[in-house]
């Protein structure tokens, strides 16, 4: 598929890991004779991603998220299968390639820190050879968008985790890459930042149909930002589609919760009691049957609240890793 | 005496645990060869070309370079790790840990770490002391011997307060790494007689960096060159010196407890 | 859309390293004048060094008539206080900043950037030496002034000393970084580094100018890049050497950079697979 951004078959990732067991006897023969125990990161994932989409990747740690990422970012070499990143081989690390791309991982640092933000940038500027002009507008409008204009100024070991990691995003966005890595973004930010940094994601891609693969560990991350998420767990793909459909696939139910004028009311002919808190309560029940059980509810009791809810997305997936082991 | 116990349980932890590292034994081998090496090339090329160093025969100045490298191993094994560890504490405010044992916090903070393997440093200066000893003329007596380990005892005693007073320092400055840095360079001096330097740079590494007294004067007992008034003088200085470093991390310590409210 | 279409149009490639050097230089220097208290401390341990062996050669040449193999105490003097200079020009981004750059996982950073890693440290360094010379300035008059040195410069050695110092530079930085790979397989690297730097010490004219060392020595020297990094800068300026002299210096000098960046070249392939082998 020529058409496709992100290309990836059958790609898999094998570290071998050296294995020592406490004491100092195991330690002498650890100097003699290495044991190393392989450990499959990432078994044989498959995917296609398209220009502009927004694809969320979601797992446990440890899963291979990162490791996956990395491939696709030219910094790991793959242990067998492809991988195509906007034509090019990402560990051949062409130049080319890398001016279109770039990764921004969440906690680590790229930014000079003892001088100020605006100081990187200029490098960068030289560093991608942005013609001057371009940069300017590039540089001004990222500052804006991310509101840190204040902040570029000073010294980045002075700023703090989410200030950093804001002047982080637009040192890496200046050359205006069309596929973008965020490895974990928002990782130890407060709310209200990580909010700001979703919004910002979003304007990016909108602004510049860039592609954007996303790893996190933060639900709200993927809702606010990702039609489509892949599911990884153990190396291998779970799920990959639309995040919609995630709950149909792995949790077809949905929970009502009711306030009940009879609060010893019996319930489990309805369905799943959850929870029970004096006239509180919530059922699980089949997506199915929602309706029906709610008007059973309706007409044999009196009921003073009743709401219908989509599970969460956390339990939903949950539930896909329970079923996968 | 409790405190003893105390010191040498810290000293036991400290050594089995570095004795995990076994590799750590053969890197610091490799560097003590190269240190004796590099100070053995520099004798035989200044020897080539003299016979006297300031009346020091090239035997003599042998043992010196042996003391030296013995009384450096010491430094780095017993005295250089404590003195980083608690300017680590300092600098990043874990110090109340140490604070707040029952033990008296000086020996606590002075006996914490050893780096065991730098032990093969001490053995090194100590095989260059025999050899060079070998070659000197005179003999040497029970006095002579006994006024080395004295010496180099105070010598141990005169590094140790100097290393914590500066330590102490960073209660109030607290960048003071550099500061020790600048001691491994100027303790290069001490392979040298201090009668080579010009005034000031003499005087500087007697008193100010109390090289001379740590490393020459014992090197002095065993090659016949130690005046009597020489060693008074030294256990003097190691007595004052101490009891000023005592006093000197007491007034540390107020100050300290008083800033991290 | 499609993802051919919206990259930004490039500047030439000369022009933008060009570029890159100037503005890393300037921010280097903005950088470590912030530092100039622990920059101070660093020569002031250095100059302890130098210092000593001046005095053991002064005490030699005073007791043998004036001069060692017809050194005198002043011409010492002024091999030792160009000393200082020549090895603060030395101070690369060697193995153990190489060491630092993999365990604080800077790495992965420069890795993503379209730059050959080589230019980040040479600019970097680069315009900290002039913080570095600015600094020294002070001290070469202090050292002057006590120890007399006799140095009687004429202007083309003058000019072939500011172009060696940067030979120098350069042809340490090379054999430095291709030490500095060394980390990517073993943690031990500093033993390494220390056989490599002992070697340097002895071969380099650093502990003592290498007439005063055995012929063998001097022939020995002469084959290795350690005498183009120390005694050969260092004598551009303090010994009479002729033009000739001079002139093939620097030509070794560049002969020995390229050799340096070959064999990195080469470490730096090796070293990539291992680090996207493993990864970090």
């Amino acid at each position: 598929m020529s058409e496709s951004v992100v290309h990836v078959s059958e790609l898999t990732k094998v570290f071998k890991v050296p294995e020592r067991e406490a004491g100092l006897r195991a330690a002498g023969k650890a100097l003699i004779r290495r044991k190393t125990r392989d450990v499959h990161a990432v078994e044989a994932i498959s995917f296609d991603i398209e220009p502009g989409e927004v694809v969320g990747f979601l797992g446990p740690n440890g899963a291979g998220k990162t490791t996956t990422l990395k491939m696709l970012a030219g910094l790991l070499y793959p242990t067998s299968g492809e991988a195509r990143v906007l034509g090019h081989i990402p560990s051949r690390r062409e130049k080319h390639y890398l001016r279109r791309m770039t990764m921004v991982m969440g906690n680590r640092n790229q930014l000079q820190w003892d001088i100020p933000a605006l100081d990187s940038f200029e490098l960068n500027r030289a560093i991608y050879r942005l013609r001057r002009e371009d940069y300017l507008a590039m540089r001004d409008e990222l500052v804006e968008l991310l509101d840190v204009g204040d902040l570029v100024r000073k010294p980045v070991r002075n700023l703090s985790l989410g200030e950093r990691m804001k002047v982080e995003i637009v040192g890496s966005l200046l050359h205006r890459p069309m596929v973008l890595f965020l490895d974990e973004p928002t990782i130890g930010l407060d709310v209200t930042m990580q909010k700001r940094i979703r919004t910002f994601v979003s304007e990016y891609n909108q602004r510049y149909g860039a592609t954007v693969l996303l790893t996190s560990h933060y639900m709200a991350d993927v809702e606010a930002l990702c039609k489509r998420v892949i599911v990884i767990h153990h190396g291998q793909i779970l799920f990959d589609g639309a995040l919609a459909n995630l709950a149909n696939e792995f949790a077809a139910y949905k929970t009502i919760g009711v306030l009940l004028e009879d609060g010893s009311a019996e319930l489990d002919s309805y369905g799943e009691v959850i929870s029970r808190d004096g006239d509180r309560a919530v059922l699980r029940v089949p997506k199915a049957e929602t309706s029906r059980v709610a008007a059973r509810l309706l007409s044999e009791h009196e009921v003073l609240d009743l709401t219908i809810e989509e599970p969460p997305i956390e339990d939903v997936i949950e539930m896909v890793f329970a079923q996968s082991r | 005496m409790n405190t003893l116990r105390v010191g040498w349980l810290y000293f036991k932890v400290g050594v089995l645990n570095e004795l995990q590292y076994r590799v750590n034994f053969f890197v610091q081998l490799l560097q003590s060869l190269i240190q004796v090496g590099t100070g053995l090339v520099m004798l035989s090329l200044v020897y080539s070309h003299t016979t006297e160093l300031n009346g020091w025969k090239e035997s003599e100045l042998l043992s010196l370079l042996g003391v030296q490298i013995l009384l450096g191993g010491f430094i780095h094994t017993f005295i250089q790790p404590n003195m980083e560890l608690l300017m680590q504490d300092v600098q990043q405010g874990t110090l109340d840990y140490a604070l707040t044992k029952p033990e008296d916090a000086q020996i606590l903070v002075s006996v914490r770490q050893v780096r065991i393997w730098q032990v093969v440093e001490v053995i090194s200066g100590l095989v260059l002391l025999i050899v060079g000893l070998n070659g000197v003329k005179s003999s040497i007596g029970a006095v002579d011997a006994l006024a080395f380990a004295f010496a180099l005892g105070i010598g141990g005693v005169l590094v140790y307060c100097f290393w914590l007073i500066l330590t102490i320092g960073a209660f109030w400055v607290v960048r003071m790494e550099h500061v020790l840095e600048l001691f491994e360079g100027i303790y290069q001096t001490g392979r040298w007689p201090v009668g080579v330097y010009p005034g000031w740079l003499r005087y500087s590494v007697t008193f100010l960096v109390p090289v001379a007294f740590a490393v020459t004067v014992p090197a002095q007992a065993l090659t016949s060159r130690l005046h009597w008034p020489t060693l008074v003088l030294s256990v003097g200085f190691g007595v004052v010196l101490f009891a000023f470093t005592r006093w000197f991390w007491r007034f540390g310590l107020r100050h300290y407890s008083g800033a991290s409210a | 859309m499609s993802s051919r279409a919206a990259s930004l149009p490039e500047e030439g490639r000369l022009r933008s390293l060009v570029d890159f050097y100037s503005t890393q230089m300037r921010t280097s220097v903005v950088a470590q004048l912030q530092y100039r208290a622990a920059n101070y401390f660093y020569m002031l341990g250095m100059v302890a060094e130098p210092v000593i062996y001046l005095v053991v050669w002064s005490t030699i040449a005073e007791q043998h008539g004036g001069a060692v193999n017809g050194i005198t105490a002043g011409q010492f003097a002024a091999y030792y206080i160009v000393w200082t200079l020549v090895r603060n020009m030395n101070i690369v981004f060697g193995a153990p900043f190489w060491e630092w750059r993999i365990r604080e996982g800077r790495l992965a950073g420069d890795l993503l950037r379209p730059l050959n890693i080589l230019h980040y440290d040479l600019a970097y360094f680069a315009g900290w030496k002039f913080v570095v010379v600015g600094l020294w300035l002070p001290i070469a008059v202090g050292l002057s002034a006590v120890f007399h040195p006799d140095l009687h410069p004429s202007a083309l050695e003058i000019v072939v000393f500011i172009i060696a110092i940067w030979g120098a530079y350069f042809v340490r930085s090379m054999f430095q970084a291709t030490l500095g790979m060394l980390n990517f397989w073993t943690t031990r690297g500093a033993a390494v580094f220390d056989l490599y730097m002992a070697t340097e010490m002895l071969l380099s004219g650093r502990l003592v100018p290498l007439a005063l060392m055995p012929g063998w020595v001097q022939t020995l020297a002469n084959f290795l890049p350690f005498k183009w990094t120390f005694g050969f800068p260092i004598e551009s300026l303090v010994s009479n050497l002729s033009t000739r002299s001079l002139l093939l210096g620097l030509g070794a000098q560049v002969m020995w950079t390229v050799i340096g960046y070959v064999l990195f070249t080469f470490a730096w392939r090796a070293a990539i697979k291992r680090f996207s082998a493993v990864g970090a």
